[in-house]
């Protein structure tokens, strides 16, 4: 296969001068191509699709590619990235991926790909599939990696919670993305969160404080503008703070953050910024933002890879939580990872690596040493088993836990 | 200007001006090939081998019965909403509507769910639901251009939005699946269009989409009310003075183009597989810019039933073939550099179309100056008063 492909790419006499020709001029360029490729043919190769959200959000799709980069360079693998332009691009892109037979393991990164999935495994039943945020894919040829996100969006809202009581808050919010099942875990944990939050805030000071929740699907995942439109609004009903559940809007969210500093003339302190997914804490050079609710989804790709390459595929759903290292709430050493990072895709200049995190820290001593303690404890709690985290995953299920976890609405 | 002036007319009917004077067809290749290099060019700075990119496009396109199936599948929906382009063009007008027509549409069609009917029966209430939608979506756009002047770029443009987010409002929060809420109420076996060729997504959505298309070239180019039509969009004076009602060939052809889209949602959602279904929870990522990317291929086809058929069938293998480029041999191109050079080819192929459109788009502009100027004109009255 692989011979019959490279045999029709070179073939044409005229063709081939061209190259000659070109190669002369690019010289430097295409030996990289050559290497890149001369390796390719060597060892396995993988393959990311991303859904139509795509590369650049510094978020969920970054974290998928960066994850399967990683384990393609530990395992000496190719990897060849595969967008969705359209979601008429899905099946195809996975049908044309999959019939080349060249690939060892196509990751599937979102739950939009899933129903195309389904229908592309059955198919080529030989071809090694994993998918990410997806549960319900069974075939003996499927890994499905699901994230309990509840569970560190805990971790945030207890933060948010606590510190709006410290400062004098009357609300925390959360802007999400489109109300889907995936987004439903977030809200969840940070609702049980943020109860959480003010009932040991009221155990520490001996005295209850209502903080409340201040929550908006905006129905997109890329409209930046809605995001600072909905963070704005937020700021404006006494909000300690955003946490962000809708990737690319983080952008958003925090340039709203920044400006409700600057009009109040403050660089450190409440309003703060949690960003989401990736740890996105180093946006605006780490002024404002505290913590992210970390979803590895780099993790799992590496593990997907890895699997593979040991030979130890297994089909079947992995969830991944707090205690699996699949979720997180953001520390220093993210940080510094996510940083270096930015730097590798252009989105932070090298020379800002110290300041960001010094920022980040100054903002962080805004909050007392008890409530991050609490926070721990929290973590603590829920990856010993001894505090368990609602989630939902049904239209049902969210509305029981709204009702259970009503934070100031009616 | 032409060689043979009668030969061409009966090749193409309506296409009377080209900007080079070369024949149409001729005129079009020279475009694609100029757009082809500027594509070339744009690889060649940015590192990638242009030869090696574009092979990987020709066979992604076209290079056996699944790459056609699949070329040909991307760009049925695309025929519609060309259609609805290129009939309000014939008639005078801008409409920019498709893109929230065919949301609209699709969503009309994915009510479907909602009941059971016969194999068959059931398809074709989905599509007249679609074609009823759109157009009904497309009233109020062309009523208030026909009884206040209001421009039908901005209104169609409104409209779009507004389109938008009640689609999205619908699949998230009405006609949902109550099992997997990112998605709409999937559509019953009993109303989808049957696959084509297996294992690729080419459905017989096409027969509809090619059908329409020739009906519109025989209403258009055989009929009295397509004559009028078509005599009121080239000049609307004189058509009026000849008898013919500007408002009733601006409404129908609104309402022809509004169905047209609205069928272009039904085969998304009644002939796209796997899901037969519309996912609210990505931002409908099968709808998005089917109306705009429709525009294009309007005009790559000169604004004729039967030039966007043949642009549908190019756009199609571009985008099939823009997959392949991914991840084909040794040469991987990423979508963002497939996209920039599929943008220059289609400009370049759009740009004789546009030439010839832009007395019409400068009597849109003008018109809408108008209105400005009027009104600041009676605001410094106010002052002076």
């Amino acid at each position: 296969m692989e011979l019959e492909r490279a045999g029709t790419g070179n073939s044409g006499g005229i063709r081939k001068t061209k190259e000659v020709a070109l190669k002369r001029l690019l010289v430097v360029s295409l030996m990289l191509i050559l290497g890149v490729s001369l390796l390719g043919m060597a060892a396995g190769k993988v393959a990311v699709v991303l859904d139509v959200g795509g590369r650049g959000d510094l978020s969920f799709n970054d974290m998928g590619f960066k994850g399967t980069d990683e384990a393609a360079k530990d395992f000496g693998l190719q990897m060849v990235e595969v967008q969705c332009a359209t979601g008429a691009d899905y099946l195809p892109n996975l049908r044309n991926v999959a019939r080349t037979g060249d690939y060892d393991l196509i990751i599937c990164v979102g739950f939009l790909l899933g129903d195309a999935l389904a229908a592309a495994a059955a198919e080529f039943p030989n071809q090694k599939f994993a998918i990410i945020d997806v549960d319900y894919i069974t075939g003996p040829n499927i890994m499905n990696f699901v994230f309990r996100e509840n569970e560190m969006s805990a971790l945030i809202g207890g933060l948010a919670a606590m510190s709006a009581a410290y400062h004098g808050y009357s609300a925390a919010g959360i802007v999400l993305g489109i109300e889907i099942p995936v987004l439903w875990h977030f809200e969840a944990g940070y609702r049980f969160g943020m109860d959480w939050g003010l009932k040991a805030y009221a155990s520490h000071e001996g005295a209850a404080k209502n903080v409340n929740l201040l929550y908006t699907y905006t129905g997109t995942f890329s409209d930046i503008a809605l995001g600072k439109a909905a963070s704005e609004a937020m700021l404006a009903q006494g909000a300690v703070g955003i946490y962000n559940v809708a990737g690319p809007l983080g952008v958003g969210d925090h340039e709203a953050v920044a400006e409700a500093h600057g009009n109040l003339g403050t660089l450190f302190g409440p309003p703060y910024f949690y960003g989401v997914d990736a740890n996105q804490d180093f946006i605006g050079n780490g002024f404002h933002g505290i913590a992210s609710g970390m979803k590895r989804v780099d993790t799992a790709c590496y593990m997907a890879v890895e699997a593979v390459v040991k030979g130890q595929f297994k089909a079947g759903v992995i969830s991944l939580g707090l205690k699996e290292g699949g979720v997180a709430i953001s520390k220093v050493g993210d940080l510094a990872d996510f940083i270096q990072f930015g730097i590798k895709g252009g989105s932070v200049n090298p020379d800002d690596f110290y300041t960001i995190i010094g920022n980040w820290a100054q903002n962080r001593a805004t909050i007392p040493g008890w409530i991050w303690d609490a926070v721990d404890k929290l973590e603590a709690g829920i990856l010993d088993g001894s505090i368990v985290v609602p989630t939902a995953g049904t239209g049902d299920q969210i509305a029981a836990v709204r009702a259970q976890y009503t934070l100031g609405a009616p | 200007m032409t060689e043979n002036p009668v030969r061409e007319s009966r090749l193409l009917r309506g296409v009377h001006r080209t900007v080079t004077g070369l024949h149409p067809a001729l005129e079009s290749l020279v475009a694609a090939i100029v757009g082809l290099l500027i594509g070339a060019l744009l690889m060649y700075i940015w590192g990638f081998d242009p030869w090696k990119a574009y092979w990987a496009l020709l066979r992604g396109a076209y290079g056996g019965s699944y790459e056609w199936a699949s070329s040909l599948a991307r760009g049925t929906p695309l025929i519609l909403t060309a259609l609805t382009f290129a009939i309000c063009v014939r008639a005078g007008m801008f409409n920019i509507g498709a893109e929230g027509q065919t949301m609209i549409g699709a969503m009309a069609a994915v009510c479907v769910a909602l009941f059971a009917a016969p194999t068959g029966l059931h398809l074709v209430i989905g599509l007249v639901f679609a074609a009823v939608a759109g157009a009904l979506w497309s009233v109020v756009p062309a009523v208030l251009r026909v009884t206040r002047g209001v421009s039908e770029v901005i209104s169609t443009i409104m409209f779009n939005w507004i389109g938008r987010w009640l689609a999205l409002y619908l699949a998230i929060y009405v006609i949902v699946d109550p099992m997997r809420a990112e998605k709409t109420l999937t559509v019953p076996v009993t109303a989808r269009f049957p696959i084509l060729v297996r294992g690729t997504d080419l459905s017989a959505s096409i027969f509809v989409a090619v059908g329409v298309a020739l009906l519109v070239y025989f209403l258009l180019w055989h009929t009295t009310m397509g004559y009028e039509v078509r005599a009121a969009g080239l000049n609307p004076t004189a058509a009026r003075y000849g008898g013919i009602r500007n408002k009733r060939t601006m409404i129908i052809s609104f309402l022809l183009g509004g169905a047209a889209a609205g069928l272009a949602g039904a085969t998304m959602a009644m002939g796209l597989p796997p899901s037969y279904a519309i996912f609210g929870g990505g931002g409908l990522p099968e709808l998005t810019n089917l109306g705009f990317d429709g525009m294009a291929v309007a005009m790559v086809g000169r604004n004729h039933p039967i030039g966007i058929l043949m642009a549908a069938v190019f756009f199609g293998g571009l985008n099939a073939g823009g997959r392949v480029m991914q991840f084909y041999g040794s040469n991987p191109v990423p979508l963002e550099m497939i996209r920039v050079v599929m943008g220059a080819i289609v400009l370049a192929l759009a740009i004789p179309e546009l030439i010839r459109l832009f007395p019409a788009i400068k009597r849109q502009g003008e018109r809408l100056f108008a209105v400005l100027r009027r009104r600041r004109e009676t605001r410094s009255k106010e002052g002076e008063a």
